[in-house]
């Protein structure tokens, strides 16, 4: 019968169309709707991920207990060795090491001696490498207010406001005064080459950026740095899979005795943002369940439309000798099929959009006046297994429900007024 | 008799069917709507705890007082110009005092800030009236972040050093009263709060204060000497650029809502229009022109979005409203401790976002009402009598 | 300060008082400071010594040979490791200045940066630069005797006599032969124990008793504290003028 059914779906084009169209459209906006949902508490968390924690980061056990406080006397040596086995037993993220500091900046006059001096926090990072992450995952190129990127160690970016603040122009000699990660103070000269801004106060007072391997060598930190952060490929934070790899990495390298072993943490907790995440998730969970709901009914009204016309067809098979339960099964079974059709359609042309959402995101800077973030404005939308089966429920369940309660007029109702239906 | 007599007839004969589709479309109004105030209000939960924990109505600054600069502590505070004390006794404002420390947790040296703040103030949701406790220590308040950083819970004590106005150094032993649970870092990381008259006694700072919380209630904050008032704008400038990129997030889910209404109204009108082929040749046989045809239906469609509506208003004003005002919880994490600040999302309905959405689906109903009947134009009556279609 | 005074009067008026009775008295705790601070003596001196720093990760030894010109100039010059070598720091008066020889920067440490640790040590710049001369600072009265290290030693409380002092109060025990201090308490206004000096070795320089060996600890963190070894000590050295310039240390 199935096959019959299927046939008559298929060849009755006016007919069954409009239904699969239906429900093809419902599905699909289940699977994009989810999906967007699903993205939301990655773009919570992109800022403290690239500012701050990345997705998972890695740090001696001792830094991590006082990370507040940036104890560089306590930082990880042997951080070579450290990103070889990360980039090894953990390819699906990329690897970076990055080191915090925090010093006086001190810019000389001819002499030698003290012009302008003020504190600052300083972020080494990897500038200089050829397949380094950073440049591209803080936007440092488009980010340029004045000047240009470091292309030589000893040069610095420095934020504008900071920059003002010195009265220093590019090219001009900083001097940092820091502490060596052993306490010894450590002088060195640098040259401002750009500014940039993070569009937040805080890092936009008095920052600069250096890159790492000078800062290693500066602050006698040689193979050695603060943490390692590590970023999902797929640009997405999936917190299941981020304590999963936690969970390996620190069974076959963290070792409780040892203050100075490494530990890897997640976002989540390390940026004391789980609560706010918490939230978002669960609130998230609920507004998906509501659409979903809400999308069956209009579905499930749909289906239950689309049988309530049949009536008149119904009539002239009952007339004709069908047997009720027969006939009735054979509109659940068609109803299904179509549900069936338009949920995989549905399904394939969401999870296309979706996907595309996910890679290219949505750039939203034309809705924002000054963006001055230097994190690309773009929203994505995160597909995962569930994304694949959630336009179903709707789809399937939704259309099957309301053939099934319409399909009990026929229960109901006398055979003449069936007919009489079709004279309509 | 008028087509919207006549459409609105048509719908009431339909009976079950109309009000079915009038209850689904009504759905969608109040999930739009509610949806969206939800996203909204998510997003600015940021903002309003961080109103509510630190910033109240605006803050007055001692000049010299630079919160980036933790090292400017030692020169930004003052006694409180008269008009400033008023406030405070008027129960206004309240006021904090802030000095650089050392804490000594576990014989870790940490340096935090130290800040003094009345038990009995009302102007911050912070729980400073736990600091009212008897206790030979220094009572002292710190939040959740604070206490998985320092490792100090409820009932610990640690050493406190600091350095008083005139540079001498004081250690005492703080007694954690309690941890309070907060998503707002900025009265959580590295800092302790004491009360205030404690920590004028021990730093020499009597009748002192480095800054100033005004209630909400403050309409015009006076012009003082020495102190800057800073409003709620300027203090908030950088969250509210962070909300403004995620609210613009959440636009584009209204989209998929109202497609999701779209097409709840759609398929009802179509199969309308599909089934009453023949009532639609009879009505072209009786003399109605086509452009009454079409009107006819697309009067009826975009009828049901008004009754629609009203059936929204019906249960979703209650509703929303009472949403609105209980706002929604933040979830109890599994291993909640502290004194939980009470957090809610409010839900943030403009006005904007009702009656923009009513009036999108209205018009969008009415288009899709409209665009079926057009293959009515294309009907020869004498088909459409027969229930042909062409 | 009154009640700085009224702690000093009333045992000194005991002290007389007993005098005049005929019983055994405790010296004047301000005269005892007072040749505390002459064995340290006012003149020039030029010496070597060695810090040990304790941290976490392991200890460091940093040698400097440092010119002292009476109470409140001096100039260092950093001999070892090699990271460090070649810096040096001139303090004349309550100002400090560094000069790094990489950068080729002379550089004013002021205000903030004097309580930042030196080298990563318990003492901070602040504490180098402090008065030398604690009769400047403190007013001193006996409370009893001790023996530390086998010497007998007057035991010394000692009360800040301006505001702005950074300890409140110092308890040391000064060896009655040869009015050394062996051992220095720092308290905190509220009397909790900051800071401790300990004594673990004195040698005889040039007719004067030296701390050769002493341990400083920040006693609220739990560490090993700073060690000083004096390496060698000349008094009464002949040191020109200049080297106590700004001009000094670019050489």
């Amino acid at each position: 019968m199935i096959r019959f059914l299927i046939k008559g779906v298929l060849r009755d084009r006016a007919r069954s169309l409009f239904p699969v169209l239906t429900v093809t459209a419902g599905v699909f906006l289940s699977v994009v709707g989810f999906s967007w949902i699903n993205g939301i508490q990655s773009n919570w968390v992109e800022v403290t991920a690239i500012y701050n924690t990345g997705h998972l980061r890695v740090m001696s056990r001792a830094y991590a207990d006082e990370v507040e406080q940036v104890p560089n006397d306590l930082a990880y040596i042997g951080v070579d060795q450290l990103l070889g086995n990360l980039r090894q037993d953990f390819p699906e993220l990329i690897w970076t090491p990055r080191t915090k500091f925090g010093g006086l900046l001190d810019i000389p006059d001819e002499k030698g001696e003290t012009k302008v001096q003020g504190p600052c926090m300083g972020m080494a990072l990897d500038l200089l490498s050829e397949d380094s992450p950073e440049k591209e995952l803080l936007n440092l190129k488009d980010s340029i207010i004045r000047g240009r990127l470091p292309e030589d160690p000893d040069e610095i970016l420095i934020t504008e406001e900071f920059a003002q603040r010195l009265g220093i122009s590019m090219g001009e000699t900083a001097t940092l005064i820091s502490a060596t990660m052993y306490g010894s103070m450590s002088i060195a000269n640098f040259t401002v080459t750009g500014t940039v801004r993070f569009g937040v106060t805080a890092m936009d007072r008095s920052t600069i950026i250096a890159d790492i391997s000078e800062i290693q060598r500066v602050l006698d930190m040689e193979n050695t740095a603060g943490e390692v952060l590590g970023f999902f490929k797929t640009n997405l934070y999936d917190n299941e899979q981020a304590e999963e790899i936690t969970e390996r990495f620190n069974a076959k390298y963290s070792d409780k005795e040892d203050e100075f072993s490494p530990y890897m943490g997640t976002l989540l907790k390390q940026s004391g943002m789980e609560d706010i995440l918490g939230m978002v998730d669960m609130y998230g969970e609920v507004i998906i369940i509501v659409f979903i709901v809400v999308m069956s009914i209009v579905l499930w009204n749909a289906g239950l439309m689309g049988s309530l016309r049949r009536y008149g067809e119904i009539g002239v098979r009952l007339a004709i000798g069908e047997d009720k339960g027969h006939l009735y099964r054979s509109l659940i079974t068609e109803s299904l099929i179509i549900g069936f059709i338009g949920s995989v359609i549905g399904t394939m042309l969401g999870l296309l959009v979706s996907y595309y959402l996910q890679e290219t995101g949505i750039n939203i800077a034309f809705m924002m006046k000054d963006s001055t973030l230097m994190m690309s404005d773009t929203f994505r939308a995160d597909v995962n297994a569930v994304s694949h089966y959630i336009g179903f429920i709707p789809g399937l369940a939704a259309t099957f429900l309301g053939s099934l309660f319409s399909g009990l007029g026929i229960y109901k109702r006398k055979t003449s007024q069936l007919m009489k239906e079709l004279e309509t | 008799m008028t087509l919207f007599k006549l459409a609105f007839r048509n719908l009431i004969g339909a009976g079950l069917r109309t009000w079915l589709n009038v209850v689904v479309l009504s759905f969608s109004f109040v999930v739009i709507i509610w949806m969206q105030g939800v996203l909204k209000g998510m997003n600015n939960q940021a903002v309003t705890s961080l109103v509510d924990a630190e910033y109240a109505g605006g803050q007055f600054w001692h000049e010299n007082y630079d919160p980036y600069d933790p090292l400017s502590l030692q020169d930004a505070h003052g006694k409180l110009p008269d008009e400033l004390k008023g406030l405070v006794e008027k129960g206004k404002a309240t006021p904090v005092l802030i000095i650089q420390g050392t804490a000594y947790p576990e014989g870790r040296m940490m340096t935090l800030l130290i800040k003094g703040i009345d038990p009995e103030q009302k102007i911050i949701s912070l729980p400073s009236s736990f600091l009212n406790e008897k206790t030979e220590e220094i009572p002292a308040v710190i939040g959740n972040r604070m206490s998985e950083n320092t490792g100090l819970k409820a009932g610990d004590t640690v050493t406190l050093r600091w350095r008083d106005a005139n540079g001498t150094f004081d250690a005492r032993d703080a007694l954690i009263v309690q941890v309070m649970r907060t998503t707002v870092q900025s009265i959580d990381q590295g800092q302790v709060w004491i009360p205030l008259e404690r920590l004028r006694e021990l730093s020499n700072m009597g009748g002192e204060a480095t800054l100033l919380i005004v209630g909400r209630d403050i309409s015009d904050p006076p012009q003082v000497n020495g102190w800057e008032f800073k409003s709620l704008d300027f203090l908030v400038k950088d969250i509210t650029q962070l909300v403004k990129t995620k609210t613009s997030g959440s636009s584009i889910f209204y989209v998929i809502l109202l497609l999701l209404a779209m097409l709840a109204i759609f398929d009802t009108q179509v199969l309308s229009i599909f089934r009453r082929k023949k009532e639609i040749g009879t009505l072209m046989a009786m003399g109605f022109t086509r452009a009454k045809v079409i009107g006819l239906f697309t009067i009826e469609g975009a009828m049901h979005a008004v009754l629609a509506a009203l059936v929204a208003a019906l249960y979703g004003i209650p509703f929303l409203t009472w949403f609105a005002k209980t706002g929604w919880p933040l979830p109890e994490s599994m291993d909640s401790y502290g004194f939980a600040l009470g957090e809610k999302i409010f839900p943030v309905y403009s006005a904007g976002l009702v009656i923009g959405t009513t009036l999108l689906i209205l018009l969008v109903t009415t288009l899709v009402s409209f665009l079926p009947t057009r293959k009515i134009a294309k009907l020869k009556p004498t088909d459409a009598l027969r229930g042909k279609s062409s | 300060m009154k009640h700085v005074i009224r702690i000093f009067i009333f045992p000194l008026i005991l002290m007389m008082t007993a005098g005049l009775t005929g019983q055994e008295q405790l010296p004047d705790g301000d005269w005892i400071l007072e040749k505390v601070d002459e064995n340290y003596g006012s003149d020039n001196k030029i010496m070597t010594a060695t810090m040990v720093i304790h941290g976490r990760r392991g200890s460091r030894e940093v040698t400097s040979k440092t010119w002292v010109k009476g109470d409140d100039q001096s100039f260092t010059e950093y001999l070892a490791p090699p990271r460090e070598k070649g810096t040096k720091m001139l303090k004349l008066g309550d100002q400090l200045w560094m000069y790094s020889p990489s950068t080729d920067r002379t550089i004013q440490i002021s205000g903030h940066m004097l309580r930042q640790s030196v080298m990563g040590s318990d003492l901070s710049y602040e504490d180098m630069m402090e008065d030398p001369k604690l009769q400047n600072m403190y007013s001193a009265q006996v409370t009893g005797e001790e023996s530390y290290m086998d010497r007998p030693c007057w035991v010394l409380e000692l009360t800040s006599m301006k505001e702005d002092i950074a300890y409140h109060s110092r308890k040391i025990w000064v060896d009655k032969e040869r009015f050394v201090a062996l051992k220095e308490d720092r308290f905190a206004r509220g009397g909790k124990l900051l800071k401790t000096t300990e004594v673990k070795k004195v040698e005889k320089m040039d007719n004067r008793w030296v701390p050769t060996h002493a341990l400083f600890r920040d006693v609220l963190k739990s560490g090993q504290g700073t060690e000083f070894v004096v390496g060698s000590m000349e008094f009464n050295a002949e040191i020109p003028d200049y080297i106590f310039t700004k001009a000094a240390l670019r050489r």
